[in-house]
């Protein structure tokens, strides 16, 4: 099962090309959606008008070499999921973080770089599959337990609301990818094989289309957001106070 | 000045929620961010600002008699015990303060669960729960009662 192209089986019905044109526009849902959510929402606006004002507000200019550094601080934190205080948040945004990355590009290589008639390397499938449950441990124990609603606000583990869009659609889709995948190779029942397929491909579509009303283009505004406050607290415009000189903890 | 969220910056960790004495702190059911559900309500023990890990609480006076323009920012560093607060006012004025808020480590308080229970002779003491050795003295004035 963990070493079997899960697309190959598909290519008599879907010919690669049509896999490979449905890659293409989802990722240009994620495009559109990202960008509408942008506008329709005032965020990019509202973000250039502060930056403009922060901008006017700096007490002094940052070289290229700061800012270069600031950046990789970014990248550094957004790497590592260092912007959530609490351990349990950061080990689930990270295995569903990675996972989702691993699920996505083994996807894309297993449908342009392997289509039908082409040996797929076994690693490829098993790093698909690892993904998804990666995927599905990080999001399962987000979904039921760590959601702040359910953990702090008294709502029940099994609440729904448009805040889940994002993670209950990930979830579901790599949890009828992976069902849909054990079906077709270790049962053979075509039957079950299409339907899980079916409500496969209907939770990836759900994923990517929802862009505007789900909070999937977090993974594109945040790190814009965190460099801006980096950026701040260089140049003086910030709004927070300075640093505390001193260290007033002195029993343990 | 009643507290809210900036939800650019809250990444809806649950403290404020669990810290407000006026459960008015609440998860956003769309961005599943803090906002504080009924200002007016506020207690404005800024609990809530101070709790917040990600510097994202702000407060605000009532735009009645308050207009906008001034602002009030804290920063949080339980790492030196200080919380340090920045005052804009609407003249253009900045004044910081620097709070030291405790002098051991965060977190490192006990719970009433994790010490042992007390006999019952304690009921007759004068000392409250873990007194004098909670509060690093070695004894504490007690009033005779023989004579009171």
């Amino acid at each position: 099962m963990f070493t079997n192209n899960p697309f190959a089986a598909l290519t008599g019905f879907l010919p690669p090309l049509v896999m490979q044109v449905y890659i293409v526009l989802m990722t240009l849902a994620v495009v559109g959606g990202t960008l509408f959510d942008a506008y329709h929402k005032g965020s990019a606006k509202f973000f250039a008008l502060h930056r403009m004002k922060k901008s006017a507000a700096a007490q002094r200019r940052l070289s290229g070499g700061e800012t270069f550094s600031l950046a990789l601080e970014t990248v550094a934190e957004a790497v590592m999921s260092s912007e959530f205080c609490k351990w349990p948040r950061r080990i689930s945004h990270l295995l569903m973080m990675y996972g989702f990355f691993l699920y996505l590009i083994t996807t894309v290589a297993m449908i342009s770089a392997y289509p039908a008639g082409t040996p797929t390397p076994t690693i490829l499938p098993m790093l698909w599959t690892v993904g998804a449950l990666m995927i599905l441990v990080g999001g399962l124990w987000f979904f039921f337990f760590l959601r702040v609603n359910v953990a702090f606000d008294g709502a029940s583990p099994f609440h729904l609301g448009r805040a889940d869009l994002f993670v209950g659609s990930l979830i579901l889709s790599v949890a009828f990818a992976l069902l849909w995948h054990g079906v077709q190779t270790t049962y053979g029942n075509i039957t079950a094989a299409w339907i899980l397929f079916g409500l496969y491909i209907f939770f990836t579509t759900l994923l990517f289309v929802s862009v505007p009303w789900s909070k999937f283009a977090h993974m594109f505004f945040k790190p814009a957001v965190a460099f801006q406050r980096r950026i701040e607290e260089a140049n003086g415009s910030s709004d927070l106070p300075s640093p505390s000189t001193e260290n007033y903890i002195v029993r343990s | 000045m009643p507290t809210y969220t900036d939800m650019t910056k809250c990444d809806g960790c649950g403290e404020c929620v669990d810290i407000c004495p006026s459960n008015i702190m609440h998860i956003d059911p769309v961005y599943r961010r803090s906002y504080n559900i009924e200002p007016n309500f506020c207690w404005e023990c800024y609990s809530c600002v101070k709790a917040c890990p990600q510097n994202a609480i702000d407060v605000r006076g009532y735009a009645d008699f308050a207009p906008l323009g001034h602002k009030v920012r804290v920063l949080r560093e339980p790492e030196k015990g200080v919380i340090s607060w920045k005052i804009r006012y609407r003249d253009g004025r900045l004044k910081e303060f620097v709070f030291p808020i405790r002098t051991t480590p965060w977190g490192s308080i006990k719970s009433p669960s994790d010490y042992e229970l007390p006999d019952l002779s304690a009921l007759t003491s004068q000392m409250l729960s873990h007194e004098p050795t909670a509060l690093h003295v070695p004894a504490l004035p007690t009033i005779n009662m023989a004579k009171a």
